[in-house]
């Protein structure tokens, strides 16, 4: 072979190595981008909700209210009567047959709804409202374009004399989309209409908490004693390569210790974040060690060196010079050991938290759900309107996964001091 | 017979081991008071292990035994019970490489005086912090910028900010691990110069690979070769009329 064979050899291989590399990452992006599209056009449409305007008449007569009744007298009140009257007001409905299709094109909460607009203005009394009546998980989706209306009727959830009204009430504009709160402040619910994600919020904002909690101190200390105090010797080693095997295993393996130790034997409140704040800790934990360890073992030797020279102990070295500089780094292991826990599913399901709960968690021994978990549920439900709210989830998860991520990046190179 | 200073160090017997190395055989050393002492020879000689051991440095090291006995000011600090923290209060240090900590230069200053409970009002810290930095013949140049990173410095600047961090907690002696072989012959002059100034109060040990550097800054040298101390003796005897051959050879550049 000439040399410039070779020559051209050599530049050949680096052109197919750069094509390759160049390749995968378009593949990556595209499967990224396969995957967002399909969440995003799923979910997007999750955050609006489908309502209806009704003229309400909260009559006196109905009701049994007084004027200036107090708060207690109207919860007990039932405005059942009220509400069957109101929506049958929409459209001329000819029998009892014809009157139950057209309440059910309303959410089972309408009543809820209506009593709630009362206690915010009670002087509504003896008079009349038009108030925004959510539309059935049906109607929604029928509305947002997602229910196949060329299907035969005996096939469709929704029937002909329903589609009929529906078509009217787009002609008079009285169907609306506004901003779907409930999804946000409403916990879950078997009807797709008034589900939210209130309680799996909240519920993962404990157990991430309580994982933080006991995680981040444990696994800081543990890290510098490892990397600054400890002897190196066979224990040591033993506990390093433990801890790093610790960070791979399973977390359904955490899912089965928790569901032994904190419910079957400490007995612990099943369902609950405090008990899912802990399975995420223990599963965290080796995971925040091993970046911590990383980022002590980054501080040059030097700077204990030079803070030993002039007198400081073992510990002011490590305390004043090494771990202020290894903070950052130890932040972003953290957090993203969080991100990791926040989107764990397994051991939570062991625990319970795959429970149908309904009331959002005030504390963090109530039963609760949380945000991955949450997901799973209702991609097992069969409801059309699950499918979006299952995206929209996943969207919500995704987010708060990539503001910590982000938060992780951010704070080590802001803070991350260069030593030369 | 010309006057020579009190003994400040006495090294006796003193054999450091790491692991199953032996780094340094019965070394018998005497360091002067208020005078510069140069320690030479080729690479992994046992030099630096040597001063290591007066500021029980190698502590650090797991694996670092050192036996036999160093007394300074005829106070044996080979000792289990001694407190390293104030050992190393008396006994500064200055490494090959500068190490100032990522902190400002007035930082890197007062940490020392700081941790000793010395300097308790802030006016008495700025005392000390520019009392060190004109010993260390750096207070000209820094002293309008003094919360600047010390990591911003030149490397001569590091480093005189790194023998200033020395002197700032008052120390008897300073050990200096090859102070200039990191730097430029202009930052090197420097750092000479300053040598030169310190001696005045301090007692000091350099570790250096450049024989020259030894003529010009120290009174004393001994000569390491495979862990033992070959010769020790006045500079000028030692470069002029050495009595080992082997030290002739080293200084000659035959070896090394």
């Amino acid at each position: 072979m000439t040399k410039e064979q070779r020559l051209k050899k050599r530049h050949n291989a680096e052109k197919r190595f750069r094509f390759y590399g160049l390749a995968s990452i378009f593949f990556a992006l595209l499967f990224v981008l396969i995957l967002v599209h399909n969440i995003f056009s799923k979910g997007s449409s999750a955050f609006m909700k489908t309502a209806i305007n009704v003229e309400v008449f909260y009559d006196k007569d109905l009701l049994e209210l007084e004027p200036g009744s107090s708060e207690e007298e109207i919860l007990e009140a039932d405005f059942f009567d009220i509400t069957i009257e109101s929506l049958l007001k929409v459209y001329p409905a000819k029998n009892m047959d014809e009157e139950d299709a057209l309440i059910e094109l309303f959410t089972t909460d309408a009543e809820i709804e209506i009593k709630k607009a009362f206690l915010n203005n009670k002087n509504l009394i003896g008079k009349k409202i038009n108030l925004e009546i959510t539309a059935s998980d049906d109607i929604d989706q029928l509305h947002k374009g997602n229910y196949p209306r060329d299907l035969p009727e005996d096939r469709r959830r929704i029937s002909n004399f329903q589609l009929e009204i529906y078509d009217v009430l787009v002609e008079s504009k009285t169907i609306t989309k506004n901003f779907n709160n409930y999804f946000f402040k409403n916990g879950d619910s078997r009807d797709p209409e008034i589900a939210g994600i209130g309680g799996a919020l909240v519920g993962s904002f404990y157990s991430i908490l309580i994982c933080l909690l006991l995680a981040f101190p444990v696994a800081v200390l543990a890290s510098i004693y490892l990397e600054e105090f400890a002897p190196k010797n066979k224990i040591t080693d033993f506990i390093e390569i433990n801890i790093n095997n610790l960070a791979a295993v399973p977390s359904i393996v955490y899912g089965l210790l928790a569901l032994q130790i904190l419910l079957a034997t400490i007995q612990l409140p099943r369902s609950t974040p405090l008990v899912a704040g802990i399975t995420l800790a223990l599963m965290t934990l080796p995971r925040i060690i091993i970046p911590c360890r990383a980022s002590l073992k980054a501080v040059p030797p030097s700077i204990r060196e030079g803070a030993l020279a002039v007198g400081a102990s073992k510990f002011q070295s490590v305390f004043h010079h090494v771990v202020p500089l290894a903070l950052p780094g130890t932040l972003s292991g953290t957090i993203i050991g969080l991100a990791q826990a926040l989107g764990e599913t397994a051991p939570l399901i062991l625990i319970g938290m795959v429970a149908f709960v309904v009331d959002i968690p005030s504390t963090p021994i109530d039963p609760s759900s949380s945000l991955p978990v949450q997901v799973y549920l209702w991609s097992e439900s069969a409801e059309r309107g699950f499918v979006e709210k299952t995206s929209a989830t996943i969207m919500m998860l995704l987010s708060f996964l990539i503001v910590m991520n982000f938060l992780a990046v951010y704070l080590r190179q802001k803070f991350e001091k260069r030593w030369n | 017979m010309e006057l020579m200073n009190n003994v400040k160090i006495k090294s006796k017997n003193l054999n450091v081991y790491y692991g199953e190395k032996q780094a340094l055989f019965d070394v018998n050393l005497d360091l002067n008071e208020k005078e510069v002492t140069a320690l030479i020879g080729p690479s992994g000689c046992g030099k630096s292990t040597f001063i290591r051991c007066i500021n029980r440095m190698n502590d650090v090291i797991d694996i670092c035994k050192v036996s036999g006995n160093i007394e300074i000011d005829g106070v044996e600090i080979n000792d289990k019970n001694l407190d390293v923290v104030s050992l190393r209060e008396r006994v500064g240090m200055v490494f090959q490489k500068p190490n100032p900590f990522p902190k400002s230069i007035y930082d890197n200053i007062s940490y020392g005086p700081k941790i000793h409970g010395k300097g308790e009002t802030k006016s008495e810290l700025d005392e000390i912090v520019e009392n060190s930095l004109k010993k260390a013949a750096l207070w000209e140049e820094v002293k309008d910028r003094l919360d600047e990173p010390g990591t911003g410095l030149s490397g001569g600047q590091q480093q005189r900010l790194c023998i200033a961090r020395a002197i700032s907690v008052n120390p008897e002696v300073i050990l200096m691990d090859e102070p200039c072989s990191a730097l430029d012959p202009i930052a090197t002059a420097k750092i000479e110069e300053l040598i030169d100034e310190l001696k005045k109060t301090y007692t000091i040990v350099i570790v250096t690979h450049s024989m020259a550097q030894a003529v010009r800054v120290s009174q004393k040298t001994g000569f390491f070769h495979l862990g033992k101390l070959i010769e020790v003796g006045k500079t000028e005897k030692i470069f002029k009329n050495p009595d080992n051959k082997m030290t002739q050879d080293y200084i000659t550049g035959r070896f090394g």
